[in-house]
């Protein structure tokens, strides 16, 4: 082995580290990010974020180490942690001889300083420090116990994640008069204070260290719990849980229950594609059609700027769903035979017709054209009105219960399963008794049932809809949401829900690069991930199989073909 | 006996290609019956003619005088007729015991609204058919393997999960596609005594499509011997290894020195 070999692996790292972190820099997510304080006055979210990709890669480089001696592992890191600054050291002396904005509009000043440390050459020797120092923290992370290792990387985390999340936290705390005092501990104007982020890092790791050390002790003692008391404790904590739910737009206020309707839509839109992606494999690209047909059958039907009916919103709501089932099955009748991507882009044609025909001159006087329609009512129960955010919250909870209970059902009966084996072999499916023409219409037709419902509640929400509100991204959007969340899971959608559409409404910093980080969610996710953030539990398991257990008998090599 | 499945002038052709050319077979009812040939035969062909992949261009095919000829591939597993895959088709992420449950589907009944509302018929039936499906994981061997998702399974027992979904939708003929593909030995012999358990036990005509000539002649009761589409001899075991078209079949002209060899 040559000695480069032994370091080669550091090298790499950093150079990968460094095009990360110059990328991100001249993305303009650097300086996008220095207005916001993780902890204040001591770090804010533009280091955070540089920091933690060193720290990463340092972490890679100790681990790819081809030599087991700690010595090495170290120079590693360190290597990685040196080449990412140099890289950035490139960027800043480059960026002094020659004017980078012609073709980056985002190398500012600001962002040299930001990378300089605040005053350009003079103090640029920091970054060769701090990068050493982040590329050693991934490596002595990596030679850490696994207990420790988890414990640092937990509450470091939690830290970042109650900074980056502050403004959603802060008045959360704030709406409690007893927590008002409590909030102001921990939060300064901007960025955690010293003791709340210090008081927060040692909670979380005093709870990740009882849950290393006893977590299996509790597990294991409720495993021998006799059955109903296990039982007992299960419904105990689904009672629990229906309690926040119920309390939830209470405690969230206005600005944060808009988010949440917004997730519940989402929930709703992909449980409905999880039926026809994540169950039956039909990769529909055009699932945004049945949202806006929900929106505009409800449209039509209840508002009095058209003239034609002026039903209520429970009068509209079954048409609107009845319709979007009947569009479902329309569209799925002469997309049987495709297969895959061609699936995929006649779909996609099909969204892309629907959002046109609403736009059209042709369709104006039924359907408003670029101007919508307005004055769709609000739902109302027995005199209560859904107006706000947080009363539309309940009609959104209810149909994403009604949702999840259909699916929940539907995942593993017949029709479930013959929906799984059309996903994985349609040919063999068909061979096993499944009648393909009525599996996959049934599919169809849920899926845009649920989407419709999403529609319909979004058009009473917003009390009014808009072709532009049609496009789609939204399709887009519940792909990845499946995707990340993980195929064909229940909480799974949820889960991606929250994290594709909950904390980009959160982060406006994050507003700009949405896409970025889609993209990186979902490259990461297939490579990292497969199954997803939140899979089923047989997924869960069985994905990981080869990396737990070896096969008793070796299989022959036809079976690593057939796999 | 009577005669379960016959074949009659099935002729299917791809382009200018004819695939199977004016195939008559007979197959009789709790028989095991191999089709053999030279790769390229047309053996396949035949079988996703059978099972209603391919429409063959003329000819008839008839269970117990019902033509299947036209009829999707799910009318006719319903009909009795099952298959397994030379190159084993399970559904990879479903568990085995999901896969066998598949297989299970044309003999459920519940319904769209009755899986909704969680009707007892529908309780009741997916209690029986998760019994059943049990029965016949044990039944192949693989009673306690139904959690694990099919493509994590070792080779032989995907094979033999292969076979288990076949059997779930309660075949009257089970066309296997080389079930001893990829086996040593022992294994292929094990293989030998199922496919033999299948016929005594179950009562299930067996139609096999086999390579090894030791699995051929040691379990069949008639060969029928496959080569460019037509058939070129039909007989029991002993017979076929004596014919002298068969052995020019496999070997050429004057091969027939080395095919005794092989066939013994």
């Amino acid at each position: 082995m040559s000695r480069f070999n032994l370091w080669k692996h550091g090298v790499k790292a950093g150079l990968l580290g460094g095009l990360i972190t110059v990328l991100l820099s001249l993305m303009g997510m650097v300086e996008a990010f220095s207005q916001r304080q993780i902890v204040s006055s001591i770090l804010s979210m533009d280091y955070t974020l540089l920091g933690s990709v060193v720290v990463f890669m340092g972490y890679v480089a100790a681990k790819r180490t081809t030599s087991a001696h700690l010595p090495w592992v170290v120079i590693n890191s360190l290597t990685c942690g040196l080449i990412t600054a140099g890289m950035l050291m490139l960027l800043l002396v480059i960026g002094d001889a020659i004017n980078l904005r012609a073709v980056f509009v985002n190398a500012s000043p600001t962002l040299y300083q930001i990378l300089s440390f605040g005053h350009g050459f003079a103090t640029s020797p920091l970054l060769f420090v701090s990068g050493a120092l982040g590329g050693l923290f991934g490596g002595i992370l990596y030679i850490l116990p696994w207990a420790i290792r988890k414990m640092l990387i937990v509450s470091l985390v939690s830290v970042v994640g109650a900074g980056v999340l502050q403004d959603m936290i802060r008045p959360t705390l704030a709406a409690w008069e007893m927590l008002t005092g409590f909030a102001e501990w921990l939060f300064s104007s901007n960025g955690l204070t010293n003791q709340g982020a210090a008081a927060l890092f040692i909670l979380v790791a005093a709870i990740i260290l009882f849950w290393s050390l006893k977590g299996r002790a509790v597990q294991s003692g409720f495993r021998t719990l006799p059955g109903k008391s296990q039982k007992a404790i299960r419904w105990a904590g689904i009672a629990v849980l229906i309690m926040i739910l119920l309390v939830l737009p209470q405690v969230l206020g206005l600005f944060l229950s808009e988010v949440v309707t917004i997730v519940g839509l989402y929930v709703l839109l992909g449980l409905g594609l999880n039926i026809v992606l994540g169950y039956a494999g039909l990769f529909d690209l055009g699932y945004v059609a049945f949202f806006a047909i929900g929106a505009y059958v409800t449209g039509v039907l209840t508002s009095p700027e058209l003239g034609f009916f002026s039903l209520s919103f429970w009068q509209a709501l079954p048409f609107a769903i009845m319709v979007g089932i009947f569009a479902g099955v329309l569209l799925g009748i002469p997309v049987l035979k495709m297969r895959g991507d061609y699936l995929a882009i006649a779909t996609l044609g099909f969204g892309e017709i629907i959002r046109i025909l609403v736009l059209s001159d042709w369709l104006r006087p039924w359907l408003g054209g670029a101007q919508g329609i307005g004055k769709i009512p609000k739902a109302s129960v027995a005199g209560f009105e859904f107006g706000m955010p947080q009363e539309i919250y309940y009609l959104i909870l209810a149909g994403c219960v009604l949702v999840i209970f259909f699916s929940l059902r539907l995942k593993d009966s017949r029709l479930g399963r013959a929906w799984k084996a059309v996903r994985e072999d349609e040919d063999v499916a068909q061979a096993m008794g499944i009648n393909l023409v009525a599996t996959k219409l049934l599919a169809f037709g849920t899926g845009a049932g649920f989407s419709a419902l999403s529609g319909a509640i979004f058009a009473t929400k917003l009390t009014s809809v808009y072709p532009h509100s049609m496009n789609v991204m939204i399709s887009i959007n519940v792909v990845c949401i499946i995707i990340v969340g993980g195929m064909g899971s229940i909480p799974g959608v949820i889960v991606g829900a929250i994290a594709l559409v909950g904390l980009p409404e959160l982060l406006r910093e994050f507003a700009e690069y949405r896409l970025f980080v889609y993209g990186l969610a979902l490259v990461v996710m297939m490579l990292v991930k497969p199954e997803g953030l939140w899979p089923e539990a047989v997924r869960r398991r069985e994905f990981h199989e080869e990396e737990i257990t070896e096969a008793d008998d070796a299989p022959p090599p036809v079976a690593e073909v057939s796999r | 006996m009577a005669i379960l499945l016959s074949s009659r002038k099935t002729t299917k052709r791809f382009g200018g290609l004819v695939a199977v050319d004016e195939l008559d077979v007979e197959i009789e009812e709790k028989s095991i019956h191999s089709i053999i040939g030279p790769n390229g035969a047309g053996k396949t062909t035949f079988f996703n003619c059978v099972t209603g992949f391919y429409r063959p261009e003329e000819g008839q095919i008839l269970l117990n005088s019902h033509s299947l000829v036209g009829l999707m591939p799910d009318q006719i597993v319903r009909l009795g007729i099952a298959r397994t895959y030379q190159n084993i088709r399970l559904f990879p992420i479903l568990t085995a015991m999901e896969n066998v449950l598949v297989g299970l589907h044309c003999h459920l009944r519940a319904n769209y609204f009755g899986i909704l509302a969680n009707l007892p018929s529908t309780r009741k039936e997916e209690k029986k058919a998760a019994e059943e499906a049990s029965r016949l994981l044990k039944f192949v061997n693989l009673a306690g393997k139904g959690d694990l998702f099919a493509k994590n399974l070792p080779y032989g027992e995907q094979r033999r999960l292969e076979i288990a979904r076949a059997l779930a939708t309660r075949p009257k003929l089970l066309l296997l596609d080389e079930p001893t593909a990829g086996m040593n030995p022992s294994e292929t012999q094990i293989m030998m005594d199922f496919i033999r358990h299948l016929r005594d036990e179950l009562g299930i005509t067996i139609l096999l499509i086999e390579h090894q000539m030791r699995v051929v002649m040691g379990i069949s009761e008639t060969v029928t011997v496959l080569d460019y589409g037509k058939k070129i001899a039909e007989g029991t075991p002993e017979e076929i290894k004596k014919n002298p078209t068969v052995i020019e079949a496999y070997l050429g002209k004057g091969g027939a020195a080395e095919t005794m060899g092989v066939a013994a």
